[in-house]
């Protein structure tokens, strides 16, 4: 019983912490290189149109995430959040690389030395931990509601 | 002291961890920009990726536009 609490409280925290980094490295280095990320979009066949919002928006939902995480009482919020963001980032590789005429260069931070492919898995990785950060996670939620109303 | 470990010290080194991180990466950022000519709008800039060199066998292209190293246009870009 007691191991069985412990681990609804570590594994959300540790998922969190793990999350928290990879978001805000990941919208630091956007942030740092900005022109070239908006150039990346703007030569995406999907995403053109839409490319200074997107540009602004993605490393902006990185951040607010990656903090929200950290907090007690939002974490379950915050990782259904990273559940969708990572499943958004997933789905536009996934079509990048099966309908678009141009791939753009994997050229920012680590992902120079993973490549699409390799980002295709660890994204699949990173779903697959949101998914048990949340299962963990809504079990001591639902303890947390039961004791406050 | 375990709760204040938890609560403020280890996010606050996730945190530092991922700022230094990005930073540290940011240096090796490989900016790879081909050239093209645009019949209309003249010469062009977009992305390369990375295994678009100079000199290559099969040709890169943009949109069906050749690129290029250079704005000058003179070194054709392509995959071995």
């Amino acid at each position: 019983m007691i191991q069985s609490r412990s681990l609804k409280h570590s594994v959300p925290y540790i998922i969190s912490i793990l999350f928290t980094i990879l978001f805000l490295y990941a919208a630091i280095t956007k942030l740092l290189d900005y022109a070239q990320f908006k150039l990346q979009l703007q030569q995406s066949t999907i995403l053109s149109g839409y490319a200074s919002s997107i540009a602004w928006i993605v490393p902006l939902a990185e951040i607010g995430v990656a903090f929200t995480l950290l907090l007690d009482r939002f974490r379950l919020y915050a990782l259904f959040a990273s559940f969708v963001l990572v499943t958004l980032f997933t789905t536009y590789i996934v079509l990048i690389l099966n309908f678009s005429d141009f791939i753009p260069c994997s050229c920012v931070g680590v992902m120079s030395a993973l490549g699409w492919t390799g980002h295709i898995y660890l994204n699949i990785f990173l779903v697959a931990l949101s998914v048990v950060g949340i299962f963990f996670n809504s079990g001591k939620q639902k303890y947390f509601f039961k004791n406050t109303t | 002291m375990k709760t204040k470990f938890l609560k403020f010290i280890l996010p606050a080194f996730a945190i530092m961890m991922a700022i230094g991180l990005a930073f540290a990466s940011e240096t090796e950022t490989v900016s790879r920009i081909g050239y093209y000519d645009h019949p209309i709008l003249g010469v062009q800039s977009a992305m390369v990726s990375d295994d678009c060199k100079p000199d290559g066998a099969l040709l890169c292209k943009f949109n069906g536009y050749q690129l290029y190293d250079e704005p000058s246009l003179s070194t054709e870009l392509g995959k071995n």
